[in-house]
């Protein structure tokens, strides 16, 4: 039975990341589109599924997984063979491990930050509500930080894990590329070697194509 | 040569790394940074460390940093020594689940509770004082998240399975500083995650590095 993805239909945030993932490695599914609005994730149908009321899940022919970057890492396991390769092999503790690293450093050192300026900025304005600009000035300041340890760590190699694209790159494009089109350059404004970096990840087309389209199953 | 693992005596992060290495039976040798005299961010550190943060192994030249993927390494590397903390390779669904639960710790338990037991211990070890509202507010988060917990706790004996994984025993130095900061939300929230909780605190690995790392050079 083809894969289903219970997902809202914008490319963005976990869901989008795991859409990519999906088109990456050309794997079929059908999208089950979840309303946020209208509270269907908080539903004890829903809950029975994903406990914490979240989005996405998926259904692999009966094998629920939830969390995005868990449900990445399975397909990107289960497809290694097929479409872009996202993980290093196995056999190689410590190419895995530096992907690990990668991947902790994302959900350590990137990602709060990022949900963080989201929130205040971005989902703040986009509701025409007032903006604590001095919160987000500190966030920008902080993951700006951040970043110039990144610019280190990709003038040295290509990707965060290594000379190779890995999901510890796609990671970072759950809430990051909504701040551009907000004002917040920081991406771009933090290094030339994260500017290559950020500008490679969000001209790949698999994620060009998905931003223009949106989140849509394949055909049958 | 034998693993170094170089942090701080009572760090979470550090912690976290022992207690694994202690499952595994590994030996190491600890060696300590004094973080109130900013060795953490001296050059010989950040060469190795460049975020400056604490832990970091040298394990024989291969340098790794960030506390959960050096456990998951350790876990790789050693995979039929100690305790089994991870699926096997070939368990793709196994693993599928451990990292579903490995991704409810730092996404839905790390940040509440790291901000509570900043709000009311590292604060004031800066010279910054607690704010109890601020507090409170995360604690009530921190509880609504512990409803999920209970939920899945009642149909399997830990986060990923009916067996131990790292995704459990990766809480346990925040849970544990929880109680520090003025809560005892951990034995509060139900019998699922009280009995959970109970264990994961009483893990004799936890128990031989929670009130500081030494070097174990032998088990």
């Amino acid at each position: 039975m083809v894969l289903k993805l219970y997902s809202a239909p914008e490319a963005r945030a976990g869901h989008g990341v795991v859409a990519l993932v999906l088109a990456e490695k050309q794997i079929p599914f059908e999208l089950v589109l979840i309303d946020q609005s209208a509270k269907q994730h908080k539903t004890p149908e829903y809950l029975g599924k994903q406990p914490w009321g979240q989005v996405p899940y998926i259904d692999d022919d009966g094998f629920v997984l939830y969390e995005s970057r868990a449900i990445a890492r399975y397909l990107a396991e289960k497809y290694a063979d097929q479409g872009t390769p996202l993980l290093p092999p196995p056999s190689d503790l410590q190419k895995k491990a530096l992907f690990e690293q990668a991947a902790s450093i994302e959900f350590a050192n990137f990602h709060p930050l990022a949900f963080k300026l989201i929130l205040e900025k971005v989902v703040k304005m986009m509701n025409g509500q007032p903006v604590d600009e001095v919160a987000v000035a500190g966030y920008i300041a902080e993951l700006s930080s951040n970043l110039k340890i990144y610019d280190e760590i990709l003038g040295k190699q290509k990707y965060v894990a290594g000379d190779e694209l890995t999901l510890a790159d796609l990671f970072h494009l759950s809430y990051a590329p909504s701040l551009a089109p907000f004002g917040i350059d920081v991406m771009t404004t933090a290094g030339l070697n994260v500017t290559r970096w950020w500008n490679d990840l969000l001209s790949r087309s698999a994620w060009v194509e998905l931003q223009a389209q949106g989140i849509r199953g394949t055909s049958p | 040569m034998v693993l170094k693992l170089v942090g701080a005596p009572v760090s979470t992060c550090t912690r976290r790394v022992a207690t694994v290495l202690v499952e595994k039976k590994v030996p190491f040798e600890f060696i300590p940074i004094d973080m109130s005299k900013g060795e953490h961010k001296a050059a010989s550190f950040v060469s190795n460390q460049p975020f400056g943060q604490v832990p970091y192994i040298d394990d024989d030249g291969f340098i790794l940093y960030e506390s959960r993927a050096i456990g998951r390494y350790l876990c790789d590397k050693y995979p039929d020594q100690g305790a089994k903390l991870v699926p096997a390779l070939n368990d793709v669904k196994g693993r599928a689940l451990f990292e579903q639960a490995a991704s409810n710790e730092y996404q839905n338990f790390d940040p509440l509770a790291y901000r509570a037991c900043f709000e009311m211990i590292f604060k004031k070890r800066r010279g910054l004082t607690p704010d109890p509202a601020v507090f409170e507010q995360l604690i009530t988060a921190l509880a609504a998240k512990l409803e999920a917990y209970e939920i899945i706790l009642g149909k399997q004996k830990y986060l990923a399975g009916d067996e131990i994984t790292l995704a459990d025993l990766f809480h346990i130095p925040y849970a544990t500083t929880l109680a520090l900061a003025g809560t005892d939300i951990m034995s509060k929230q139900g019998p699922n995650v009280t009995r959970w909780y109970k264990e994961l605190s009483e893990r004799p690995s936890w128990v031989a590095v929670k009130d500081g790392v030494q070097s174990m050079s032998s088990y």
